[in-house]
């Protein structure tokens, strides 16, 4: 506590430090004007008394019409009318909008989709279904996202990201960020895409392809890792880029995470008593990352850890197979990013990452009989995607993804679960940008990670997206 | 804890030398010309970069988050990749607004500011044209704007830097004279050039802009265009063609308009011949003398 009062200390000591720094600069610059005020008047006055000195010897100006002109100047000013005296347009924030839209083609109707699983990883349940990109057969518009920005005094930046659907908006993104800490760090706080891994905190518009890959769907939802709470990251003072961070959030992530308990019946009817399982302690997550960056010439490599660690409470009590999960989870990520810049326009980017997840806990399921079944779960599960992006013209860019899971075991009450651990996807795209506002991409893909009733079930799909921007200018990724 | 802070406190002020990052060469000469060895100096883009699209590599953050000073061309020019740099620096020192962060486009006279603005006009700046570093008379009052910047920050060696700027521009001036003699010389030629780049050394010294081979800025030519080019303009010698775009284009249009492709470099360490401010400027009168 002592420590943390200390830093505090510290922290506004700085800030105070830099405060009276700016205010003793102000102070400095006001005398300077003051002093070069007093010059400018003391010359206008020598001025005017020689002035005075030749009006005397010609004609002295009649005193009637100077008070003339003078009643009519404030009349004037007297009748000027103020339409909006306290306009604050000046201070309108950055804005700009983003719409995606989309054309898919699919050989599963959007049902079949629908009740496809990838065993042990991922399901579809109930109406929670925002966040899926090119969800269903034909038009889809993904998203028109509204982007906001601006500095909130000498010390915060504000930023939000509102995606607006079709049934309504959302607060995906809404977080202050320091603007004057000292000793390279910097302070978050508010909702924000978590900087876990490396794809994680890009907003979809970034992305390389038209979907997110494999391992971030299965362990982190068609939504990625976007949570309340807190950041702090510091840049280590090295020749090259070091950069530490940690979160707390709160951890309502619904994949692998998630603070709400709930109520089992021992009885799937429901004529049983109940069991309360109680909510995690809340915030829930604390992640941890480093990331480091050196150039090699014209190659640039970019590469990170990531840890997050919660506890879990996964509720899909409501449907046709209701069971529930309680426990606690850790992930791990590993990214490597390798761009080579050919020259302005071109480049070859190799992406990817490695995600591990380790869960443990309780699940919570009904057997045949309708009688509540308690088994101890343990999930060991990994998998990745890499990538390859040859950006071969000003406007054109073509890549390939690969997505593996390759670990999938699952054990009940120690017993493993035979679960297929070999899940693949593929997918090819090739975009045209006509400028830096608007994308035109097709992309084909195959995923051969979807199960039903034990079969596997292998997705084929195309899909024609567009993206435009429109207002601020964004920033090019790296 | 204390010690801690002490430690860190003491790194930040045993590292004497002032740490200057600038985005683009020319930027980095005059920071050269004026601070010589009592700065250190980082520049983020190359000469042979387009310079509306440099990478925002990770490696910038490393340089920004202990500069001191960063000195920008402004205009929005590097509006596609400065402010994630700025933002993830963790540097409140070089952030806009504060006596480490200088926007050289606040010193000279832009041009082609535009009425309306609107992106179906193609990648317009609304401060005007950003290339300004171009015209040679430019040079003398952003090489005074850095020295007195770097000597309110570095008190102690501003006789230093106030007697490198007086160096500096008396063998600048000396050049400048010759160069407007030279230049004069190509007063009234008709150019075409690729992107609205060279405006400011065409004003300067009175060379005819016929069109440019962009339809819109940031747009690559279409057939459509050139062909109207080519029908309109009439005793063009040269086509000016930056290091960094294609050149098909320009070649096809000197073709047919029996003209020259002549690649022009805008910045220093664009072409070899272009080693320093002096070089660039003599490097250009060369190339549009031949």
């Amino acid at each position: 506590m002592k420590k943390a009062i200390l830093l505090l200390s510290v922290f506004s000591f700085a800030f105070a430090q830099d405060s009276l720094e700016e205010l003793k600069r102000q102070l400095e610059e006001q005398r300077r004007q003051i002093r070069e005020l007093e010059k400018k008047i003391e010359a206008l006055e020598k001025q005017k008394l020689e002035a005075k000195e030749e009006v005397k010897e010609e004609q002295k100006p009649a005193p009637a019409d100077r008070t003339l002109q003078l009643r009519v100047k404030y009349e004037e000013r007297l009748k000027a009318f103020q339409v909006y005296p306290f306009r604050q347009t000046a201070f309108l924030p950055d804005l700009s909008l983003i719409v995606d839209t989309s054309l898919v083609g699919r050989n599963k109707n959007d049902q079949e989709l629908k009740r496809l699983e990838i065993p042990g990883l991922y399901h579809r349940h109930g109406s929670e279904e925002h966040g899926i990109l090119n969800k269903n057969r034909g038009f889809n518009l993904n998203y028109a996202e509204l982007y906001l920005y601006a500095p909130v005094d000498p010390y915060f930046d504000l930023y939000a990201t509102i995606p607006f659907s079709e049934d309504g908006a959302e607060v995906e993104e809404a977080y202050a960020v320091t603007r004057g800490l000292p000793f390279g760090f910097q302070f978050k706080v508010g909702k924000f895409r978590s900087s876990f891994g490396r794809l994680n905190a890009q907003h979809p518009h970034v992305w390389d392809f038209a979907n997110q890959p494999l391992v971030y769907k299965v362990f982190l939802g068609d939504d990625g890792l976007k949570e309340k709470g807190v950041q702090l990251n510091w840049i280590a003072p090295t020749p090259f880029y070091l950069l530490f961070g940690v979160e707390v959030l709160q951890g309502e992530n619904e994949q692998s995470f998630g603070t709400e308990g709930f109520k089992v019946n021992t009885r799937r009817d429901g004529s049983g008593t109940d069991i309360t399982i109680g909510d995690t302690k809340k915030p829930n997550l604390y992640v941890g990352f480093v990331k480091t960056s050196f150039d090699v010439g014209d190659l640039s490599v970019l590469t990170g850890l990531s840890f997050a660690t919660g506890h879990s409470r996964i509720n899909h009590l409501e449907g046709d197979d209701p069971h529930a999960f309680a426990g606690k989870t850790k992930l791990y990520g590993f990214d490597l990013t390798a761009k080579y810049m050919i020259d302005s326009y071109r480049y070859i980017s190799f992406q990817g990452e490695y995600l591990y997840r380790d869960q443990k806990g309780t699940r919570y399921g009904y057997n045949n009989a309708g009688d509540l079944r308690t088994a101890e779960l343990k999930k060991e599960q990994g998998g990745f995607y890499t990538q390859l992006v040859f950006k071969f013209d000003r406007r054109w860019r073509a890549g390939v993804q690969y997505n593996l899971i390759n670990k999938n075991d699952v054990k009940r009450n120690g017993v493993k679960r035979n679960l297929p651990d070999n899940l693949p996807a593929y997918y090819a795209m090739l975009e045209y940008n006509p400028t830096e506002f608007s994308r035109i991409r097709f992309q084909v893909g195959q995923n051969r990670a979807f199960f039903h009733d034990g079969k596997r079930k292998t997705v084929n799909e195309v899909i024609l997206q567009f993206n435009f921007a429109i207002g601020a200018h964004g920033a090019h990724p790296f | 804890m204390r010690v801690l802070v002490l430690f860190l406190l003491f790194l930040s002020i045993s590292l004497a030398q002032l740490k200057v990052v600038a985005t683009y060469p020319w930027i980095g000469e005059l920071v050269r010309e004026i601070g010589k060895d009592r700065v250190s100096l980082y520049v983020i883009a190359k000469g042979t970069e387009d310079p509306h699209f440099v990478v925002p590599k990770p490696s910038h953050i490393a340089k920004m988050r202990d500069a001191d000073l960063l000195i920008v061309q402004g205009a929005s020019l590097e509006v596609g990749f400065l402010p994630p740099l700025l933002q993830q620096s963790n540097n409140p020192k070089i952030q806009p607004g504060r006596q480490g962060y200088l926007d050289l486009s606040q010193f000279v006279e832009l041009i082609e500011k535009p009425v309306n603005i609107s992106r179906a006009m193609g990648d317009v700046h609304p401060e005007g044209n950003p290339h300004y570093q171009l015209d040679p008379h430019n040079i003398p009052p952003l090489a005074r704007a850095i020295a007195e910047r770097l000597c309110q920050l570095d008190s102690p060696n501003c006789s230093y830097y106030r007697g490198n700027l007086e160096e500096f521009l008396k063998r600048w001036n000396a050049r400048l004279t010759e160069w407007d003699r030279e230049f004069a010389k190509l007063k009234g030629i008709k150019v075409i050039q690729y992107h609205k780049l060279y405006d400011y050394l065409l004003q300067r010294y009175g060379m005819v802009l016929v069109g440019t081979l962009e339809p819109l800025p940031g747009i690559p030519p279409t057939g459509k265009h050139i062909e109207g080019l080519i029908s309109q303009a009439q005793g063009v010698k040269f086509i000016l063609q930056d290091v960094y775009h294609e050149k098909r284009t320009a070649q096809f249009v000197a073709q047919r308009l029996n003209a020259k492709v002549v690649i022009l470099p805008h910045d220093v360490g664009a072409v070899l011949e272009a080693k320093d401010l002096f070089s660039l400027f003599d490097e250009i009168l060369r190339r549009l003398s031949q």
